[in-house]
């Protein structure tokens, strides 16, 4: 067995310069070359012979990771995040930010550094004692209140010019009108459902009802988690979060999809080995992959989130967690209900 | 499969393609225009909503978007936007404006203009009204100044029509009080002592200077045919836009080094060459950006970070299967070959279910989430070129080369195959 592999790669190797060249000339007859032609190019005879040695492949699932045994384990993990995130939800809720709720949102840079308590005092003189405040540098803060007219900021504004003194133009000011997130959840929605809709049926046509179903549950399971983290966090929940939860779902799937595209052909080559350990294998044939994209996506999300402003941060920070949840789901949310599904209503073999 | 020739055209056509976008590059500082949130302004959200007498309909919409600008150029404020989304909110976008609040304050002005007699007015200042007779549409001018009493006013002058009506109006009701009400406002409502057929009318009971000049301003460039709600309006100052910008850049060229190393470090000359991709594939997108003059904002930063870990995402995938293809002991030509059939289904398969998202933000996205989706969508689009077609064509030049070994595509050939033989046994 081994000596013929070996022999067979060096004849390959051997044939192939010949066989190379003459494929560069265009004018040089096929037939003159084809000898060596079979020994390098796929015709009918070789397919067979390669046919033949994956299937001897196929029984040699000697793979690294077993990650179907544990798969109750990973079932239970993904629960806990996701239950611990509803409750978080229903006693805490979302730190919503401005353009949920409606308000104002400034961020000034002070003349010299100000600590939070200086400014909280500043602050209830003015009148604005529930403005919340946070700083962005040791001189710089975002303050945020309700709503406020144009005289009231200005108020705001050269009150504390006056106590601490602040650098002219401010660093950003936002107004939102209450009432107005009401647009945006509802296009947020019906982007979700059309894209969800959309993504269902490719899929269905691409592979089939069962991969389609489980698409659409990883996609909600990223959704879910990615909510999850910001109740738990208790981070601020704005219209940037909106655009993350919305950039996830067309990216996360890609991670899915690659591992269904290798149990679609797993399936079709091999018809000897259980559903469970196809899985098991595709998942370990394509690990590789799925890290290695984790990582080149990842690199410049993590870069921004050490040395990015607080915008970016806000990017950064729900695209790394989707990002991960998009890897993981595809690997252990996926696999458990597919394998559930097909022994409860087998099409593949048990 | 495909022969030499073919592969040697698809490399010039990209050399021509990466020629023109150099072209739309060049000059690098001002090749790329950015959003707000990179360079700092103002951004207005208005929503329009019925006035008393017209409906909100695309024309009525069309006609207030035009009125907006007029008002902008007034203002001097250069390189305006003014848009519309797909719930019809008007989108007023500013770049680097002084005084964003007076700017906010004159854009979303109604600036209806209305002539009606006073038929009463109470102690607790309720005005009781006649009907409509005269509206600001008739104007021809609007100037702010001062009258012979040196009280800030606002003079109008009507055009032919409006003389006439307003002559008439005065010549019926002498005696009796002529309210101007401006915005629902009464502004005054001086006696009627004669009629008045010059033409001209004032507003007064105006606080500043300024302010009559903004009237005057939104007088003369006519009243919205819609009222508009500030639904949401935002100014960025310059400095947080550039630390944006240089942190993005930051962040994208350690995150280019990173993806470089391991590039490399997994995949050897095969990843070498997808990183030449890459490159093609960030000047191809820069040239587009440029030429299409689409203007770069934080979200569609995001949408870069992901296509270029999409655009990778694809070389990885055929890297990796031209890796077990030779580990089946397959030629070099049939490892490429299969490699990249293998790999392609699953990315274009991964890559039309993020175009089916891209499509769904751009059609129901507002703003920035719009710029992210086409950002998102050209990449895609730009990397299966660079990354499958491109790469493939390269490859398929240099496979007969020396250079393609084994080792250059990251595969330890000896130490696998004793493996595999040992767990065969």
């Amino acid at each position: 067995m081994v000596s013929r592999k070996k022999s067979s790669r060096k004849a390959g190797k051997k044939i192939q310069r010949p066989q190379d060249s003459a494929g560069k000339n265009f004018a040089a007859p096929v037939s003159a070359d084809s000898e060596k032609t079979d020994a390098v190019r796929p015709n009918p005879a070789s397919v067979v012979q390669e046919k033949q040695e994956q299937s001897m492949y196929a029984g040699d699932r000697s793979v690294k990771f077993d990650f179907i045994g544990k798969n109750r384990y990973w079932v239970i993990f993904t629960l806990i995040i996701i239950i611990t995130g509803i409750i978080f939800f229903f006693v805490r809720g979302f730190n919503f930010g401005i353009d949920f709720l409606g308000g104002n949102l400034m961020e000034i840079k002070f003349q010299k550094n100000v600590t939070v308590a200086e400014l909280r005092n500043e602050m209830e003189e003015i009148g604005y004692g529930k403005a919340i405040l946070q700083n962005t540098a040791d001189d710089q803060f975002i303050i945020r209140t309700t709503p406020l007219s144009d005289e009231q900021k200005e108020l705001i504004l050269t009150s504390l010019d006056e106590k601490i003194g602040i650098e002219r133009p401010i660093v950003q000011d936002r107004n939102v009108a209450p009432g107005f997130s009401r647009t945006i959840i509802r296009n947020t929605l019906i982007a979700v459902a059309i894209s969800i809709v959309g993504i269902l049926i490719y899929v269905w046509i691409r592979f089939s009802v069962r991969f389609a179903v489980v698409a659409i549950i990883e996609l909600i399971h990223d959704v879910l988690l990615i909510l999850s983290i910001y109740t738990i966090t208790f981070r601020e929940f704005n219209a940037t979060t909106i655009a993350v939860i919305l950039t996830i779902l067309g990216y996360s799937l890609s991670d899915a999809i690659v591992i269904f595209d290798r149990i679609r052909e797993e399936l079709r080559i091999n018809k000897r080995d259980r559903f469970p350990v196809i899985i098991n294998y595709s998942i370990n044939k394509v690990l590789t992959r799925t890290l290695a994209t984790m990582g080149t996506t990842l690199f410049p999300i993590i870069v921004l989130l050490i040395v990015g402003n607080e915008t970016l941060k806000d990017f950064a920070f729900g695209l790394f967690v989707g990002i991960i949840s998009g890897a993981y789901s595809s690997i252990f949310v996926g696999s458990p209900i597919l394998i559930a599904w097909n022994s409860r209503f087998p099409k593949y073999k048990k | 499969m495909r022969s030499r020739l073919s592969n040697i055209i698809t490399v010039i056509v990209f050399a021509i393609i990466i020629g023109i976008c150099f072209y739309f590059i060049y000059p690098f500082q001002s090749s790329i225009k950015l959003g707000l949130d990179l360079k700092g302004g103002t951004q207005i959200i208005l929503k329009p909503t019925e006035t008393g007498t017209e409906e909100v309909t695309d024309e009525a919409l069309d006609k207030a978007q035009l009125i907006i600008l007029n008002r902008i150029d007034e203002l001097g404020i250069s390189e305006p936007l003014v848009t519309r989304d797909f719930n019809r909110n008007i989108i007023v976008q500013l770049p680097g404006v002084d005084d964003p609040e007076r700017a906010i304050d004159v854009i979303g002005k109604t600036a209806q203009l209305e002539f009606k007699i006073l038929e009463s007015a109470d102690e607790n200042e309720n005005p009781v009204f006649g009907p409509t007779l005269l509206t600001g549409d008739k104007l021809v001018k609007a100037s702010a100044g001062y009258d012979q009493g040196g009280q800030i006013v606002v003079t109008m002058s009507f055009n032919d029509e409006g003389a006439e009506q307003f002559a008439k109006i005065t010549t019926e009701n002498v005696g009796k009080r002529l309210a101007i009400v401006l915005d629902g406002e009464m502004k005054s409502a001086p006696v009627i002592r004669q009629a008045i057929t010059g033409g001209d009318a004032v507003i007064e009971n105006i606080g500043t200077l300024e302010e009559a000049k903004d009237v005057a301003l939104v007088l003369q460039t006519g009243a919205l045919p819609v009222n508009l709600e500030i639904q949401e309006s935002q100014t960025i100052g310059p400095t947080l836009g550039q630390d944006s910008l240089r942190q993005s850049m930051l962040a994208g060229i350690i995150g280019f080094v990173l993806i470089v190393i391991l590039m490399v470090a997994l995949y050897r000359g095969l990843g070498a060459i997808s990183i030449l991709g890459l490159l093609c594939y960030i000047i191809i997108f820069w040239g587009i950006l440029a030429g299409l003059g689409t203007a770069l904002t934080l979200p569609g930063i995001a949408g870069i970070v992901l296509t270029i870990g999409i655009a990778v995402d694809a070389n990885v995938l055929i890297f990796a299967r031209i890796k077990e293809e030779i580990l089946k002991s397959k030629s070099k030509y049939a490892a490429f070959s299969e490699g990249f059939r293998n790999a392609l289904k699953a990315i274009i398969d991964a890559n039309i279910t993020t175009l089916i998202t891209a499509a769904a933000l751009y059609r129901f996205g507002t703003g920035p989430i719009r710029g992210f989706a086409v950002t998102l969508a050209i990449g895609v689009v730009i990397s299966l070129f660079t990354a499958v077609i491109l790469v493939r064509a390269i490859l398929f030049l240099i496979v007969d080369s020396r250079v393609v070994t084994p080792g250059f595509m990251g595969v330890k050939i000896d130490k696998r195959l004793s493996g595999t033989a040992v767990k065969e046994k």
